[in-house]
């Protein structure tokens, strides 16, 4: 255990920390552009410089293990005066174009420049090297390697944590350049982390891009429903409406997000939107749509059934639970099996539904049919009527086509519906309700809500409430959290 | 023809022709009232060099803003209707009433002309003639005191009690000032009746001056017309309101409760220009016109209709009533605030010690000229 | 420390103190106006806002209406940066971003709208343009509309030029003219 002295406090670090985890574990904050937590030290931006005891030159924090007695000072006038000239070093190319970068307001040169540095050019305009702007590379990003500072936490990305290597550093000293190697294409499922790991604008993303800008941009906690692994990650919204997502790294999940997680957030927005029930093909109030499905609930009587979602969250599955005891079926079933784990090793789990352990837990407690039973009483007839979420009832196509049992389902979106359903009520997502998901590893994932819901459009477990007290086993709940309740009750 | 209409032919009559005056009359001030407001905005504008409204208009006709009172109506019926959530509520309703009802009264005793022959029936040109109209208008004007306080009290606003307040004992004082002034008319015409007085200054004095009221008591006439504004409650006596500093009264009124408060002011206006023209302007008399015509001085006359000579007549005392309020609205714009102190001294030390001494002389005048 | 002025008024004279000579006075002189102004309308000062205008003096230097200015290929100076809605203190900006395909600017603004009713006039806005694209140097007097709608300006009422121009200042000109160049 070395004992290191940073600005005259002492910590003790396990061996094989480096200078700036250490100063980190202090409090004590040394500028980076090409250090990432996650990924190899490179040491080349020159920005973590310190001033080391004995040391005949500066060190760079991020390389320099720690050793027993080193002393490290970072606030001396040297440290200050090389952080100044590093920056000065790496704003000579720079284009200045920040009216025009959606990096402004997140960018490691505006931000250091004001915090060390906010000397004048001495560089005019017209000596400054051009280099290629916008370019578009992959699905997802845009490079503009005028702005580029060749930290290359780009390139360590698609090396070390891909490991697809599609990037390069072309050309030497002032005409090196990031490139797509040749014959590669940025397209590994996991591209707009480049984004968000760019200290500075040369990688932005193309789904964000001009959008907003990102100091309006107001930030709250979500969770991914992309897949069983259930990322947690943070949504940027601005006037109820969400524009990306982005990883909240943590130890249990994530460090990274996906490209697919990342675009989860469009359902929320997109112009397909439910707001109102549906009747066959037809768009009608949802009043009307909650009575008619009420209706054919009650006439199926006992051959009516209930099937959960690990789409849904634990209350929504105990809310639609609660109402298959409503309705006198024996007919339900919370049992969903998927074979869970991480497909690609990182991210993607290849359970593609994020909550088919509280599916389990909800089914633990109020007990109910196997999937495979409730698929054989579907194919023999026995189930004249299929209450469930859209998704969902997408694990039945083949038997319900076969028995030609009527489909009512809960949808988000007019795009989610699956043909043949009979009626579909609106529920609103989990980027505007609260909900309780399970993911793979049993953590609890709770998502609060970001935004507010179309006009008229209620969670799940609201629906369902409307919809008992219509087909006459009123329910009576007035939280999510009542459902949860009246499921240990039972 | 009916018994009943045979055996109550008088009285029908009587009360047909008295809702015909009220209805013209009272028509014909609410309207005056009305052009009141505007003609404030337009004088003040015009003496300060400024065009005044004269946006209003409809189909886009505004004529110099003709049609402002309308549209001002129009805004105070459908403003916001707010009473105080502690206000008193049935005083904060029954104040705007209170000050409105007495001045509306008060117009039943003032002679707007002789009399019109119609069908050989005598129309009085006035609703109701009182031979004590005079106390009555004294009495009633009490009265509209209790409109300001009751307001200022049931608002349960510190600044409309510091308003009703100054208001009460501003009125009160000056109703005394205003009483007095008025008793050297009573002694000179000897009687109270408003009609009584219109008439007897028909007479001339010296054989070419009309024997106006203000040509007995000039003096009189300058201390009932300071009493008179400062009743009123309107600048240089309107400490009551003091728009800059406490908004008065009626501060937590809005729409047609404010609009009573705002019209009896106007009225009041009106009111006094009327008493002024009544007890010291001749009120209805032209000089020189008589019930037959003119007749001037020198011996010449000018026969005339009696019907020509009714509608001079009333038209003479329309245009003294609109010159007085004309002439109120420039003071009004012309001359600063009172300080309270300076209000106070001017009635108790000033206007009242006068009026006393005008009383005095008024009597030892009558009395060695042997008129008593 | 309050610093006390002795002011020694002439005391006030006999007619001065019974006080109706000068009420008479001061009378005259407001029917003076009255009379003057009522039968010869040509010394009242008012002007008749917003039919009339009054003109501004020639070295006045003030906040007048906003502009867009334009580059010599027509396009908006403006790149969009939002530097003027970010510093807005009266919410009265309102822009929306878009991309140009293939000019070197990239970025442009597809709705710009500045809500006069909301303006207070301060100029910020030009202080923030990194562009020198906004200014508030029309000379014109905004305001004096009927309806919300005509207070309400479009990127189309903002973008005009002023004789002189177009400038060649601000960063984004540059690229605008290189990508010009590179088209001849």
């Amino acid at each position: 255990m070395p004992k290191i002295t940073i600005d005259a406090r002492t910590i003790d670090v396990p061996k094989g920390t480096s200078v700036l985890e250490a100063a980190q574990l202090l409090g004590v904050y040394i500028p980076r552009y090409c250090y990432h937590p996650r990924l190899s030290v490179s040491g080349n931006c020159r920005m973590c410089l310190v001033e080391v005891e004995k040391a005949p030159k500066l060190l760079t924090a991020c390389s320099t293990e720690a050793a027993e007695g080193m002393v490290v000072r970072t606030d001396s006038e040297k440290v200050k005066a090389a952080r100044r000239d590093v920056l000065e070093f790496l704003l000579i190319n720079h284009p200045l174009d920040c009216p025009i970068c959606d990096q402004a307001g997140e960018c490691g040169l505006q931000d250091y420049y004001m915090d060390y540095s906010r000397a004048k050019s001495r560089f005019p305009a017209e000596d400054k090297v051009l280099r290629q702007k916008r370019r578009a590379l992959g699905p997802h990003l845009v490079l503009d390697n005028e702005r580029c500072i060749l930290c290359t936490r780009c390139v360590r990305f698609c090396s070390e944590v891909t490991k697809t290597s599609e990037l390069e550093v072309m050309e030497r000293g002032d005409h090196s350049f990031i490139d797509l190697k040749e014959g590669k294409a940025l397209d590994n499922g996991y591209t707009l982390n480049i984004a968000d790991l760019c200290p500075v604008g040369a990688w932005t993303s193309r789904d964000f891009r001009f959008k907003q800008r990102v100091w309006f941009l107001k930030k709250a906690p979500a969770v991914c429903l992309g897949c069983a692994t259930g990322c947690l990650m943070e949504a940027h919204y601005n006037d109820n409406t969400i524009y990306r997502l982005v990883p909240r790294p943590n130890a249990e999940t994530n460090t990274w997000l996906c490209d697919r997680g990342r675009m989860t957030y469009k359902a929320a927005a997109a112009g397909d939107r439910l707001s109102k029930g549906v009747i066959k093909n037809g768009l009608i109030d949802l009043e009307p749509a909650l009575r008619e499905a009420a209706t054919r609930i009650d006439e199926a009587k006992d051959a009516a059934a209930v099937l959960g979602s690990p789409w849904l969250s634990v209350e929504d599955n105990a809310a639609l639970a609660l109402l298959a005891g409503g309705m006198k079926t024996e007919n339900y079933c919370f049992d969903f099996k998927f074979e869970t784990g991480i497909a690609d090793g990182i991210l993607v789990n290849k359970d593609p539904s994020p909550n088919a352990a509280g599916a389990a837990r909800v089914k633990a407690a109020s007990g109910g049919l196997n999937f495979e039973e409730f698929l054989a009483r579907l194919s023999g007839g026995k189930i004249k009527l299929v209450l469930t979420e859209a998704r969902a009832a997408g694990l039945l196509k083949d038997a319900l086509k076969a028995s030609g049992a009527r489909l009512i389902v809960f949808a988000n979106n007019r795009g989610e519906i699956p043909a043949g359903a009979y009626a579909t009520l609106p529920y609103a997502s989990y980027f505007e309700t609260p909900g309780t998901f399970i993911n793979y590893q049993g953590l609890e994932r709770r998502t609060e809500p970001v935004v507010q819901a179309p006009e008229g459009v209620k969670p799940l477990w609201q629906v369902v409430n409307k919809l008992s007290a219509y087909s006459g086993a009123s329910l009576r709940l007035d939280s999510a959290e009542d459902a949860l309740k009246g499921l240990d009750k039972k | 023809m009916t018994p009943f209409f045979e055996a109550n032919r008088d009285l029908l009559i009587f009360s047909g022709a008295a809702a015909l005056k009220v209805l013209v009359f009272m028509g014909g001030i609410m309207g005056f009232a009305a052009l009141l407001t505007l003609a404030e905005r337009k004088v003040s504008a015009l003496m300060q060099d400024r065009v005044g409204p004269n946006r209003a208009s409809v189909f886009g006709f505004a004529f110099n803003g003709l049609f402002h009172p309308i549209a001002d109506a129009f805004k105070m019926i459908f403003k916001e209707d707010f009473m105080p959530a502690r206000a008193e509520k049935l005083l904060f309703t029954l104040a705007p009433v209170f000050a409105l009802f007495p001045v509306l009264a008060l117009f039943a005793f003032i002679p707007f002309g002789d009399y019109v022959m119609v069908y050989g029936y005598r129309l009085e040109l006035q609703i109701a003639e009182l031979p004590t109209a005079l106390f009555f208008v004294l009495a009633l004007s009490g009265l509209a005191i209790y409109g300001t306080f009751l307001a200022g009290w049931a608002s349960k606003n510190n600044f409309a009690l510091l308003g009703a307040l100054r208001g009460a004992a501003q009125m009160i004082s000056y109703e005394v000032a205003l009483g007095l002034t008025l008793v050297g008319l009573l002694m000179i015409y000897g009687s109270a009746g408003l009609q009584d007085m219109v008439r007897a200054q028909g007479k001339l004095l010296f054989g070419f001056i009309p024997a106006w009221g203000v040509v007995y008591q000039p003096f009189a006439f300058i201390l009932f017309l300071t009493a008179a504004m400062a009743e009123n409650k309107r600048t240089p006596f309107d400490l009551v309101e003091g728009e800059s500093e406490i908004i008065g009264y009626f501060i937590e009124y809005s729409s047609m409760r404010f609009a009573a408060f705002m019209f009896a002011e106007f009225i009041e206006m009106i009111l006094i220009s009327m008493l002024a023209a009544t007890l010291f302007f001749g009120g209805w008399q032209v000089p020189y016109l008589y019930e037959t015509g003119f007749i001037l001085p020198g011996g010449k006359a000018l026969a005339l209709n009696h019907y020509l000579v009714s509608a001079l007549q009333v038209g003479s005392f329309t245009v003294k009533t609109v010159f007085f309020s004309w002439f109120l609205l420039v003071v009004r714009w012309t001359l600063p605030r009172f300080r309270f102190d300076q209000l106070m001294g001017l009635c108790w030390k000033v206007l009242l010690p006068l009026a006393l001494l005008n009383i005095l002389v008024t009597g030892a005048v009558m009395l060695f000229s042997g008129k008593l | 420390m309050i610093s006390v002025k002795k002011v020694n008024n002439r005391p006030l004279n006999f007619l001065e103190r019974i006080y109706l000579p000068e009420i008479a006075r001061g009378l005259a002189v407001t029917m003076r106006h009255f009379f003057k102004n009522l039968f010869s309308p040509k010394n009242i000062l008012t002007i008749r806002y917003p039919e009339q205008a009054s003109p501004l003096p020639g070295n006045a230097n003030l906040r007048t209406l906003h502009r867009l200015k334009i580059r010599e290929d027509g396009s908006p100076k403006c790149v969009a940066c939002f530097m003027c809605q970010t510093a807005c203190p009266a919410y009265c900006i309102r822009i929306e971003a878009a991309e140009y395909p293939d000019n070197t600017v990239e970025k442009y603004p597809a709705v710009f709208d500045i809500d006069l009713s909301r303006c207070v006039m301060c100029g910020m806005c030009v202080e923030a343009c990194p562009e020198d694209a906004i200014a508030m140097d029309t000379r014109e007097l905004p305001g004096g509309a009927l309806t919300r709608a005509e207070m309400l300006l479009t990127r189309d009422d903002l973008l005009r030029n002023l004789p002189g121009e177009p400038s060649t200042l601000g960063a984004a000109n540059r690229l605008a003219n290189e990508y010009l160049e590179g088209k001849k």
